[in-house]
């Protein structure tokens, strides 16, 4: 039962299907199954390392000053991103020009600035999620939910884009309605 | 559209596709970033439920947009592409610091209504990572016209959607009551907002393709009569 309460949980606090963040990166990674690994991978490593540090942005930076959070956050992002280019440069070099798109594309997106605002406002509204845990567990969550999401769309992929669909819905327009409906489910879940 | 799509595509609708891209007005209709380029979605699906939140985020995303494309488009384009995007990053993140503390004197209430959608506008892709392909080729003053043109084409989708959802939702327009018979509650949540855009996206396809096709007859016509 707690399993299913866990998962019920992870539903409705989805960034994606209750707040519409880094929807256009989840219609690439549910394009492919390598896609979808490699960009759920650097989204949570984004929003995971993020979340940590935005918590020691959130605990240093006065609330007078909370006009720079986003300045800050931005230079912490900006950091992560040529910090995973170069490792991924030295590391594999060989596969580098494959695998740097999806770092390219996870940086800054909807989904990770989202996560840092996101459990950031949290933790201004109840001072109980003001630790490093809670900031860090919220950035795991946020990543399994663009999991989530990605493995619900990539289930409908082929069928939104294949030719029965009437051309003028074809694709993004039927995936939007497609999340809609999925939003719908898990809003009645909460 | 992937690289492998656009090779399979006639040959004669490429240069159309680019011509529609390179347009000045492109921006509006022919080539709407969220309509088209469904870039900077999530605030049309979680904030457009009503006009005033709509004016804010118009508003908010006009001022950031414009001052940051045109500020970054003296950045040097031999900086290597990485070091470029966080720098376009940085700037827009500066200019969203005087257009917040505007936005406090202007939308005090809207602030707290659009929440971290505020923020998030400032490192949208069209500043972040289209900036490169869209504007930076083209000469200043063409740029500029481009950009507002793409600008005005994000708030006429925002305030279209507000006002539908409103009208429909809450039954008011701009919060005054509208004769509205039926309401339908659900487009005020999110996923009344996914589907709404989704409708919007299609039933745009289907204008702009009518379109295309009349301008296509109208061609053909044009060059049977001319010989």
């Amino acid at each position: 039962m707690y399993l299913v309460n866990d998962i019920i949980a992870l539903l409705a606090a989805n960034l994606i299907l209750m707040q519409a963040l880094g929807t256009s990166t989840l219609f690439i990674a549910a394009g492919s199954r390598k896609n979808l690994i490699a960009t759920a991978l650097c989204i949570t490593v984004f929003t995971t390392i993020g979340s940590a540090a935005a918590y020691l942005i959130d605990s240093s930076l006065p609330v007078d000053y909370d006009y720079f959070k986003l300045l800050i956050y931005t230079l912490t992002v900006s950091v992560m991103y040529v910090s995973m280019l170069t490792a991924l440069y030295f590391t594999a070099r060989e596969n580098f020009e494959r695998y740097r798109k999806y770092i390219h594309l996870s940086a800054f997106n909807c989904a990770v600035m989202g996560t840092l605002f996101t459990i950031s406002g949290k933790a201004a509204d109840d001072s109980s999620y003001m630790n490093i845990w809670s900031y860090v567990r919220g950035g795991l969550e946020a990543g399994a939910g663009f999991v989530i999401a990605s493995l619900m769309l990539t289930v409908a992929y082929r069928k939104l884009n294949s030719s029965k669909v009437p051309a003028s819905f074809r694709g993004f327009p039927a995936m939007l309605i497609y999340l809609g409906i999925i939003s719908m489910a898990v809003y009645s879940l909460k | 559209m992937t690289k492998k799509q656009r090779k399979k595509l006639p040959e004669r609708r490429l240069p159309e596709m680019n011509e529609r891209r390179n347009s000045v007005f492109g921006g509006i209709l022919g080539d709407n970033i969220v309509l088209s380029g469904l870039m900077v979605i999530s605030p049309v699906i979680i904030c457009g439920d009503n006009v005033r939140n709509a004016e804010a985020l118009i508003y908010a995303f006009t001022a950031i947009t414009f001052f940051s494309v045109m500020i970054a488009s003296f950045v040097p384009k031999s900086i290597p592409y990485t070091l470029k995007v966080v720098i376009y990053a940085i700037i827009s993140s500066l200019v969203y610091i005087p257009v917040r503390l505007a936005a406090e004197e202007y939308y005090p209430e809207a602030i707290t209504r659009i929440g971290i959608y505020f923020p998030l506008l400032a490192v949208n892709s069209l500043i972040v990572f289209q900036t490169e392909a869209r504007f930076f080729r083209m000469k200043k003053l063409r740029m500029m016209f481009t950009l507002i043109f793409c600008i005005l084409g994000f708030d006429a989708v925002m305030l279209l959607t507000a006002v539908i959802r409103e009208l429909l939702a809450y039954g008011t327009i701009n919060s005054r009551m509208a004769d509205a018979d039926t309401l339908i509650s659900g487009l005020s949540q999110p996923f009344g907002g996914f589907i709404m855009l989704g409708l919007m996206c299609g039933a745009y396809r289907w204008i702009r393709s009518a379109a295309r096709r009349e301008k296509d007859s109208s061609r053909s016509v044009t060059d049977v009569s001319g010989k």
